[in-house]
């Protein structure tokens, strides 16, 4: 067969295209158990950290989050648990950022007043500026603030926000975006544990 | 000196012809992730293994592929390396590939290996291809990660994550967006142009 010739071509090309992604799903067959074993301790992780559980690396996670959530409902949008004798409200969340979709879990006080934890399990954000989100210092700002009116993500200021009852963070510098959408999404998240728990009070 | 010897495709890619600074290639990168050392070291990486592969590989190939459809089947074949290395990346290393996020995927559109590719493995074989394409990713990788270290430093006053300026200091918004990148790689630019006219005037 002449190596010019269309039938060669299609052929060599229709090979390649089989054989490449025949060995990428091999390796993604054999990786899939793994990938989702990180992933569901991602997610225990950020139960945890909502819960306002002090999380380190050496904890077992697993051990951890089993205790915390015996009575785990995958069927209720929100989990209830006992931290230090007080009452914490936690629920996963999601909403649209700037490119795609964020993922993440909330802890507030049962009276849905103060935020107890705050963690992002997925983001497609820039990273460098909205991917920084997922960063220590940004997430830590949620801990212990007011939110019986929402939040503020501010801009702009330059001294940085300490004060845990104003119900403002810090916004991320080149991230307008994502930071409001972050405020759009908690403020949403707060507003629907309000409507779902509004009746058994 | 033999153009091909091994030695002198190492000095090629660290410098006279470096893939950054010379070629122009992969610049989106450069301006993207470069204000994070580690995040740049773990991309540069991966570049230099996805490089590597694909020279290799295509090198390995480059009789059996016709040549109307030769760079759709590059294409292929970096794909295929860059989603092995994110896969990879999700099963050993979460941490990382959460933090790089979308990055990783982006080296597929990385200019360089697919310029490397193209100019070099097509016609060379595949050992001293491999060394061609770790070559180019360390040329990309020394460059990149001064910028990244200028641009940690000024933006976030670390280094690696780990704080080396004093808390007075002021951070450098702009060192953290992008507009940053294009001064910096432009001045440096402007040092390695110099530097290498003066040795040619020599």
């Amino acid at each position: 067969m002449k190596k010019d010739s269309l039938l060669y071509t299609v052929i060599i090309s229709v090979v390649f295209a089989f054989l490449f992604v025949f060995l990428l799903s091999l390796a993604y067959g054999a990786t899939k158990g793994k990938v989702e074993e990180n992933q569901k301790l991602i997610e225990a992780r950020a139960y945890l950290v909502a819960a306002g559980i002090a999380v380190d690396d050496d904890m077992d996670i697993e051990a951890s989050f089993n205790s915390s959530f015996p009575n785990f409902d995958t069927e209720s949008a929100y989990q209830t648990t006992t931290v230090n004798g007080k009452s914490v409200i936690v629920s996963p969340f999601q909403g649209n950022g700037l490119w795609g979709t964020i993922t993440g879990v909330i802890g507030l006080t049962s009276d849905l007043k103060r935020i107890v934890g705050f963690e992002i399990v997925s983001h497609v954000e820039t990273p460098g500026l909205g991917g920084r989100i997922d960063e220590a210092w940004f997430k830590k700002q949620f801990k212990g603030e007011n939110a019986a009116n929402g939040i503020v993500v501010k801009h702009g200021g330059g001294s940085g926000d300490t004060d845990p009852d104003n119900g403002e963070v810090d916004g991320i510098t080149g991230a307008s975006r994502t930071s409001d959408s972050v405020q759009v999404i908690v403020n949403q998240q707060i507003e629907f544990l309000k409507s779902e728990l509004g009746g058994t009070k | 000196m033999n153009e091909d010897s091994p030695v002198q495709i190492l000095k090629n890619n660290i410098w006279y012809s470096n893939p950054i600074f010379i070629q122009i290639l992969g610049i989106c990168s450069t301006l993207a992730v470069t204000n994070n050392l580690s995040n740049t070291f773990i991309m540069t990486v991966g570049l230099m293994f996805v490089a590597a592969f694909t020279n290799i590989t295509v090198s390995l190939l480059k009789n059996i592929i016709p040549r109307k459809v030769r760079m759709i089947l590059q294409t292929l074949i970096i794909a295929f390396y860059v989603i092995i290395v994110d896969i990879l990346l999700r099963a050993y290393l979460p941490e990382i590939s959460k933090s790089l996020g979308p990055y990783v995927g982006l080296i597929i559109t990385n200019c360089i290996i697919m310029g490397r590719a193209e100019a070099f493995a097509q016609s060379h074989g595949p050992i001293i291809s491999a060394w061609d394409g770790i070559t180019s990713g360390l040329g990309y990788m020394w460059v990149l990660l001064v910028i990244a270290f200028v641009r940690e430093l000024m933006g976030f006053g670390t280094l690696f994550g780990i704080t080396v300026l004093p808390a007075g200091f002021t951070h450098w918004t702009i060192m953290v967006m992008a507009p940053s990148a294009f001064f910096l790689l432009g001045t440096f630019i402007w040092i390695a142009k110099t530097i290498i006219l003066k040795q040619e005037a020599k």
